[in-house]
């Protein structure tokens, strides 16, 4: 909400601005913006017209000499036919900018120097002014910049409004915030219209048979006004607080609301069809046109005024058109009611039609508002347009508002709470700063809230006031030393931390991306038609076009990182998303973390950048399968890796799986090409998948500790041919299970294809190491197993000793 | 001998020495030829001859070493004063990997609370209106519903606007005392500049006979300063948040300046009830901020969208 500051002046004392924003935002009222009205003058100067002489060319033209109290003065060329010797004038010189825009330069006008211009209030931005220069005040002094001799706008706090103070939602109500924390008295405007003869009660007939959805309704009649522009004063006002003038009339009904806080609405009694208007659930179906211009359907939870031909407005949200002030109005019905704050919200809400009346109502406006507002408006219409206010107010009342009760407060809960040390005194003159006073009963305060207060229920309501008019910075901060039960961490917690740990450890940088994705990447993923993960969870409000859905897996959102990262040229990619994806689906399980598995994705995309050390570089899958590797021996999962995998995005050619104890935990593989092709990823990348819930259901092995051995290792080089294509993998199983109990460890060395090895031959290294805890192995036993291994390989593989 | 002393004293290198050293000691030595004539000499002779020779011997081999180790030393010395590596090349080590800011962050703060003994309770992000807005005390057709822009999905469920879902999960059901955290992703419907549809919060509960605010108070102060150092100070705004009474907006000071941080209040007696926790008996403060707000601060990191891109050269800087 805006508040322009010199208006709010007019209703209570301010004090100097820092502090009153200060206290303001420390009380509730958070400052968005403050907003200095009107045009920037500060480089516009007074100036005095020291001389003025007929331009020698031009007859309507003049020239003048100018002070600007800096020395010398300036020779200016003038337009106006006002200017004279003596005035005190605001100037702009040579680099000024005007407020619209104009930037004002040395010039040569029919042959005489200007050296600057001689402002018109126009040309200041300064609304429609006169003809002819601005003459300023004789006292002015030469020299200041206009904005100190001139006041052109007003500063105007944009306040946030928390939902539960409808009650601020008005002049009214911030100069009550600014009494609570500074005190001083309230003006209110001049309420009492001056009224007529004739009777208003008579002239028109208020019926409320919505009881529900109407508590109050007040009417004013007006006869023989006279529809026109608003006065200045009041457009200004208007559009500082952000409203746009219309007329009198309707200008006159806004500034209440935005006095007083009560939404007014004002109809063109001979528009109104029959002398009854009523206040009534709509019909299902039933159309009106709202004022600005829309055919609306209304259903039968709306509540609408209507005349005997139908609806006329909609309740707390729009005036409808045919009822309309216009130019031709001259009697009026001013209507100031109370509605039922959820029927505004749930009208306005399903019509997208969120009005100024619609916002206050929501919120709740005072129930004991209607009358003072009413006749409010009905005296500044008069003022503004004449005519005469019938007598009284035409009034009917449904079921009322559900109002403040009196709440009984115990002090000491107030402590207990805030960890104070109030007495009742202190709560009870705290409360009484915010129009709630309070009786001493017993060891309770008996509270009574205003009528504008409909946020205050409970105890809690009024502690949380006591706080707030106390100041929370004037609690004294302690620690709580509640005793502890257990400390419970929630399930897949860790195995999500650990994962994180390995995976960033092993040099992957991670990301995060957003959970939502477009249908088309299960296409992009080849899955299945009848692959669950083509059952999402959709998004029925999307905020981006193709994110209409949550993902059922992350590989997408990574590899769209992937080619974001290469497009912005970074040349080595080992990236990792730790995160839920979600399962849609009709027959969804109960558990919510079934629903929402966790997974990880890395992606290692690499275009081979050698290092000084190590000039081999490493292809992206075997990284991919070593982070893998790695990953699982951290988090000391034992795995078995198998060859092949079904998942449709690897490429079938080159992808293999992770099973912990049978159950598979993670895949691996390059991308499939058309994978690849439709991320537009053009460099080898490989993935890792790793299913976390797996993971986590099968638990981390605990280590024992095995003997280490005091005697030597016997080590013992294998260089073998065999076909290409015979999987490496298997031949180290092979070695391990041949070569005996005594057998430490076993590992490639070397894998070479190429000149000296024979066509379509491999030739693949193995180092085995022989130790034993109990004893120092022989030659002998050393050579008896490794010729036990290399005739197994012979037999399997048709390996040969190179 | 001294001549024998001098030679050695000469030999300038450990060859050189030990040709000298063979002059005297070796089998066609001085000293050795001395040795050899004993033979032809009487019995006192040979005694006074073969002592003196004899220690002729251990002294000249006595300096002879002695020089061999001084030689030895300086030849150490001239290859050690002669290696030169290029330490300036760069050193090898595996590439370094990087955490996420948020989750560095995260991982901070429930270290901060671990140690302040609370658990971590976890809940689901398409959560059911009740866990997120109902149970929370947002009553249905109240505007206060409108201050979190909401992703809807079917089922009348919705992508959970803050881990306060978390609350009504963890508290319903059990006794208190008990305090935990809850970090975790949420969702607004918001896309523009400074706003991204997603984040992260983390929110701290903790219900007892008598917490109070100003163990709430106590609490941030302690979080604050682990976080941003021990010269933070904080403000306290008043605020509307349907789950607590009294609330309050928390500001600390950054910069000269005073930057938005959370939110914060004492759990409302409604939000208990709905728990099955006797509001009469038990009270709570709840709290909660951004964690990736959070790193923004402290890293100056400028907009949240960077967390989300994707683009490695961020993540890799922290």
């Amino acid at each position: 909400m805006k508040v322009p500051l010199g208006w709010l002046a007019e209703w209570i004392p301010l004090p100097d601005r820092q502090t009153l924003e200060e206290r303001l935002t420390v009380g509730g009222l958070e400052i968005e913006e403050v907003i200095e009205t009107g045009p920037d003058l500060s480089a516009i100067r007074v100036g005095e017209v020291l001389e003025r002489q007929a331009h020698p060319d031009a007859d309507r033209l003049s020239v003048c000499r100018v002070d600007l109290g800096d020395g010398e003065p300036l020779e200016i060329v003038c337009g106006a036919p006002n200017v004279e010797a003596g005035q005190r004038v605001a100037v702009a010189t040579h680099g000024v900018v005007l407020p619209g825009g104009l930037k004002i330069k040395r010039s040569k006008i029919r042959g005489v120097k200007s050296h600057g211009m001689i402002c018109s209030e126009i040309e200041l931005g300064l609304g429609e002014g006169k003809d002819g220069i601005l003459v300023l005040d004789p006292e002015a002094p030469v020299g200041a910049p206009l904005s100190q001799v001139l006041p052109t706008g007003e500063t105007v706090l944009d306040v946030e409004i928390t939902p539960n103070r409808g009650d601020w939602v008005s002049m009214l109500g911030m100069a009550r915030e600014v009494q609570t924390h500074f005190g001083g008295e309230l003006t209110l405007p001049p309420c009492e219209p001056e009224e007529s003869d004739s009777d208003a009660a008579s002239e028109i007939a208020i019926q409320i048979d919505d009881r529900g959805g109407c508590h109050r309704y007040v009417g004013r009649i007006l006869r023989g006004v006279k529809i026109g522009p608003s006065p200045e004063w009041l457009q200004q006002r208007l559009e500082a607080a952000g409203l746009r003038s219309v007329n009198n009339v309707v200008d006159a009904t806004n500034l209440v609301m935005l006095e007083f806080g009560q939404p007014l609405h004002a109809f063109d009694l001979d528009k109104l069809r029959g002398g009854v208007v009523t206040v009534r659930a709509a019909k299902d179906g039933e159309k009106i046109l709202s004022l600005d211009g829309e055919d609306r359907e209304l259903r039968r939870e709306d509540l609408v005024i209507a005349d005997q031909q139908g609806a006329i407005a909609i309740a707390g949200v729009m005036g409808g058109a045919e009822s309309e002030v216009d130019d031709t109005s001259t009697n009026l019905l001013l209507e100031s009611a109370h509605f039922e704050p959820s029927r505004v919200r749930r009208t306005a809400k399903r019509l997208a039609l969120r009005s100024d009346a619609s916002y206050r109502f929501e919120r709740g406006v005072d129930p004991a508002g209607q009358d003072r507002a009413a006749d409010r408006a009905a005296r500044l219409i008069q003022e503004l347009a004449g005519g005469q206010v019938s007598r009284g107010r035409a009034v009917a009342t449904g079921e009322p508002a559900p109002g403040t009760e009196t709440i009984d407060l115990d002090p000491t809960r107030v402590n207990r709470l805030l960890g104070t040390s109030l007495s009742a005194d202190e709560v009870a003159a705290l409360l009484a700063r915010v129009d709630i006073p309070c009786d001493i009963n017993g060891d309770r305060l008996r509270c009574r809230p205003p009528s504008w207060r409909n946020d205050l229920h409970l105890q809690v309501d009024l502690i949380e006031e006591v706080a707030r008019v106390f100041g929370y910075d004037c609690i004294e901060p302690t620690l709580q030393t509640a005793p502890l039960r257990s400390i419970e961490l929630a399930p897949r917690r860790r195995i999500r931390e650990d994962v994180r740990t390995a995976l960033a450890g092993a040099g992957l940088t991670e990301i995060m991306t957003f959970s939502g994705c477009p249908p088309e990447d299960d296409d992009a993923l080849r899955l299945a038609s009848d692959d669950s993960r083509r059952e999402h969870v959709a998004l029925l409000n999307p905020i981006q076009a193709g994110d209409s859905v949550l993902r059922t897996h992350l590989l997408p959102s990574v590899l769209r990182a992937v080619r974001g990262n290469r497009a912005r040229q970074v040349d080595r990619i080992a990236v990792f998303e730790v995160s839920r994806v979600f399962h849609g689906g009709t027959d969804r399980p109960d558990a919510w973390q079934e629903r929402e598995p966790l997974q990880a994705v890395a992606a290692i995309s690499e275009s081979g950048a050698e290092d000084l050390w190590s000039s081999a570089s490493v292809p992206p899958f075997f990284r991919a399968k070593g982070f893998g590797e790695r990953m699982l021996a951290d988090l000391g999962r034992t795995p078995e890796f198998r060859a092949g995998s079904d998942e449709p995005f690897l490429h079938p050619g080159g992808a293999g799986e992770f099973f912990v104890r049978g159950r598979r935990v993670a895949c691996v593989g390059e991308l499939h090409p058309e994978t690849a092709a439709h991320f537009e990823i053009d460099a080898p990348t490989a993935v890792l998948v790793v299913d976390l819930d797996a993971l986590d259901g099968l638990g981390a092995e605990t280590p024992r500790y095995q003997e280490v051995s005091r005697h030597p290792r016997i080590r013992r080089d294998l260089a073998l041919l065999v076909d290409a294509g015979t999987p490496a993998g298997e031949l180290l199983q092979a070695v391990r299970k041949k070569a005996g109990a005594s057998l430490l460890s076993v590992h490639l060395f070397d894998r070479y294809e190429g000149r000296g090895v024979p066509e379509g031959k491999l030739s693949l290294a193995f180092r085995m190491i022989f130790q034993r805890t109990d004893r120092t192995l022989t030659d002998t036993e050393v050579a008896e197993a490794t010729e036990k291994v290399v005739q197994n390989l012979a037999k399997r593989f048709g390996a040969e000793l190179r | 001998m001294a001549l024998a002393e001098t030679a050695i004293g000469e030999a300038s290198s450990v060859q050189a020495l030990a040709e000298v050293r063979a002059g005297f000691l070796g089998k066609k030595g001085s000293v050795s030829a001395v040795l050899r004539t004993i033979g032809g000499l009487s019995g006192e002779e040979r005694a006074a001859v073969g002592q003196a020779a004899n220690q002729a011997k251990e002294r000249i081999e006595a300096w002879a070493a002695a020089r061999k180790r001084a030689l030895e030393s300086a030849d150490r010395d001239r290859e050690i004063s002669e290696y030169k590596l290029d330490v300036t090349l760069p050193g090898h080590a595996p590439p370094r990997g990087h955490l996420h800011p948020t989750s560095q962050i995260e991982r901070e703060m429930c270290a901060f609370f671990a140690e302040l003994g609370y658990g971590i309770e976890d809940g689901p992000e398409v959560e059911t209106d009740w866990n997120n807005f109902s149970g929370l005390n947002f009553p249905e057709d109240h505007p206060a519903r409108d201050l979190q822009d909401t992703f809807f999905v079917p089922g009348g469920n919705v992508l959970r606007t803050h881990t306060s879902n978390v609350q009504i999960r963890a508290m319903t059901g059990r006794k208190p005392p008990f305090r935990f955290i809850s970090p975790g992703r949420v969702y607004r419907h918001d896309l523009d500049g400074t706003h991204y549809p997603m984040f992260h919060q983390i929110e701290a509960v903790c219900v007892d006979e008598h917490v109070t605010f100003a163990d709430l108070k106590g609490t941030l102060f302690a979080f604050a300063r682990h976080l941003f150092g021990e010269s933070t100070e904080m403000r306290f705004r008043a605020h509307f948040f349907p789950f607590t009474e009294p609330s309050a907006e928390i500001d600390i000071s950054w910069g000269g300046r005073w930057l938005e941080w959370g939110g914060c209040g004492m759990i409302h007696p409604q939000v208990l009830l709905n728990c099955g926790i006797d509001p009469e008996r038990y009270q709570g403060f709840a709290f909660g901020m951004g964690i990736d707000r959070t790193a923004m601060i402290r890293w100056d990191i400028p907009n949240i969208q960077l967390f989300f891109d994707g683009d490695v050269r961020t993540a890799e800087q922290f």
